[in-house]
């Protein structure tokens, strides 16, 4: 039988796998995938949260406000990118060095 | 009878839904214009609301009517319509009823930003506030725009992905996300998981705030962004971390210490960022050598000054030194917002007139270009906080709340600091009124540049020598806090 102590385990790895990805990737789009594990990382830990010791659906409606968000973020930054692509052919960061930081 | 709050939300949210449409029409430059009128409007209804709050029937559970969250919102509404009056001359896009639209967003954002008093109503404002801006950014669709973009973007993302999980923490200790009940439940515990959260919202706030660990993004983006979104975000955006700091972190420090031990308080932390925060500004300042940069370090070292504020509020939320501190703190960003936003505007004239941004472009600026000048070296004296200019009163307030406790070593550091930062500052001063221009011919500064170099100037100087009137406004809105 699942616990809460196990949600918030999973949560907890995958909102470290995100930073782990910010911090190591170099890649635009990966950056924007590491981000939305943390965002994922946050939904697991209100839908927990709720389920195991609230039951007040405040939990659930967040995390329904969270997901639009993030697909709107997401709709956001692909754009930008999808700009920078064009611009210098490739999505890496390490290469977006023209301001010199 | 409609609240006056709501009649501000649901006027800029019509106006911001429905400027894109003139996209469609050969009129686009015409949405500057209504939006200027509507922020204008809005100024002037969210100040007289403030003045005196009445219960907003818009939400009120999910936002105070208080007379702080007015102050931030006219704060943020105010450069918001100095921006767009800016962008008129500067801005050349296709897409210019968007543009006007997405500044529309970004003043909605952070108007319900100021007043939101549950954390979903803060999240959700926080990313209306946050998307336009990264579009805004990237505007120009050149290399240097849209690498501020990116860098912009994805680190913005990531301080809203810690916010979520910072509140999903706070959600699972307190089972309600109203502010006010967290801060209760935070309070009855002292376990490592409240410490957690408390250092993830520092960490998502601080990448708008603009704190020391967290800065690394603003330099480029304020760079390579256009001039007046680079405005917007010095003198609004980033405000909007502040306020939304003060909701959610200052409420917790009044009740909760990070770990009992007497080393690591919330106190000392806020103290040592401060520091680093003040002292990385004005020492990287002092080696830029384009103007926008140099602007947004010293906008670095400025949160530095700011943060000091919070020090003794922290210490102890009900003594008099708190409220002193808060009071000066609250001003500061009042101060900064006008100094920075006329400080940007004048580097947005001189881009656009002379399309550069170095700080040899400077040199005999002021034959050529004596309104613009004047401005900033106005700016400049008032960000290095000479009397009887804005910025002198604000960092009286601030470092004399320290002054008494102890934590003086903050306000003796933060003096040494003013005083080196008025090394950079005069020295592009220098630079201006005594240096041989390259060229020595005049040239002309745009109408709407000049109009707003005035009232900004004015403000400078009026806040100056009236200090009191907007002190009075400040403390009310610190009590309807404490």
């Amino acid at each position: 039988m699942n616990t809460l102590a196990d949600f918030i385990f999973v949560s907890s790895i995958l909102f470290a796998v995100g930073i782990y990805g910010l911090i190591v990737k170099r890649n635009a789009l990966r950056l924007l995938f590491a981000v939305e594990i943390m965002i994922n990382a946050a939904n697991i830990n209100f839908v927990a949260f709720e389920q195991y010791l609230w039951n007040n659906a405040v939990g659930q409606a967040f995390v329904l406000f969270s997901i639009a968000l993030a697909a709107g973020e997401a709709a956001v930054i692909l754009a930008i990118i999808v700009v920078a692509y064009r611009i210098n052919k490739d999505v890496d960061v390490s290469e977006l060095s023209s301001l010199g930081g | 009878m409609m609240d006056l709050l709501t009649l501000t939300v649901l006027l800029l949210s019509g106006i911001s839904l429905t400027l894109p449409l003139l996209q469609l029409t050969k009129f686009k430059i015409v949405s500057a214009y209504i939006l200027a009128s509507v922020l204008a409007l809005s100024l002037f209804l969210i100040v007289i609301y403030g003045l005196n709050p009445v219960q907003n029937q818009l939400s009120p559970s999910l936002l105070a009517s208080d007379t702080l969250g007015s102050f931030f919102a006219a704060i943020a509404i105010g450069v918001t319509l100095f921006v767009t009056l800016a962008s008129i001359d500067y801005i050349r896009t296709p897409n210019t009823a968007i543009y006007y639209s997405l500044l529309g967003f970004t003043a909605l954002g952070m108007l319900l930003l100021s007043f939101s008093k549950d954390l979903l109503m803060l999240f959700v404002s926080w990313e209306l506030m946050s998307f336009p801006t990264y579009v805004l950014a990237g505007i120009d669709k050149k290399r240097r725009s849209n690498e501020a973009a990116v860098k912009y973007g994805i680190i913005g993302a990531m301080s809203s992905a810690i916010i979520l999980y910072a509140i999903s923490i706070a959600y699972g200790i307190a089972g309600s996300t109203q502010i006010s009940d967290v801060v209760r439940a935070l309070s009855a515990r002292h376990d490592i998981i409240v410490a957690v959260s408390i250092l993830l919202f520092v960490a998502g706030f601080g990448f708008k705030m603009s704190i020391v660990p967290f800065h690394m993004w603003i330099p480029d983006a304020y760079e390579g962004a256009p001039a007046t979104v680079s405005t917007l975000f010095a003198a609004a955006t980033k405000k909007s971390g502040f306020v939304a700091a003060i909701r959610v972190l200052l409420a917790m420090t009044t009740v909760y210490a990070v770990t009992n031990n007497t080393f690591f308080t919330v106190s000392n932390i806020l103290a040592v960022l401060a520091l680093l925060t003040m002292t990385l500004g004005n020492v990287a300042a002092l080696t830029q050598r384009s103007i926008t940069r140099l602007l947004a370090y010293s906008s670095i070292a400025q949160a530095g000054y700011i943060l000091v504020g919070f020090v003794p509020f922290a210490v102890s939320p009900l003594s008099y030194d708190a409220q002193i501190g808060l009071t000066g703190s609250l001003f500061h960003i009042l101060n900064h917002a006008v100094m920075k936003g006329s400080a940007f505007l004048v580097a947005a004239a001189v881009l656009l007139k002379l399309r550069r941004a170095d700080l040899d472009s400077y040199n005999g600026l002021a034959k050529r270009m004596p309104i613009a000048s004047f401005t900033l070296a106005i700016s400049l004296f008032a960000l290095a906080g000479i009397p009887p200019l804005n910025g002198f009163w604000s960092k009286l307030y601030i470092f004399l709340s320290v002054a008494s406790g102890p934590y003086l070593w903050l306000a003796i550091a933060g003096v040494l600091n003013s005083a080196f930062s008025l090394g950079y500052y005069a020295w592009i001063v220098k630079r201006m009124y005594l240096d041989e221009p390259e060229k020595p011919d005049r040239v002309d500064e745009p109408l709407s540049f000049v109009i707003i170099f005035a009232v900004l100037t004015a403000l400078i100087i009026g806040i100056g020598i009236f200090p009191q009137v907007f002190i009075n406004f400040i403390t009310g809105a610190v009590n309807s806090f404490i």
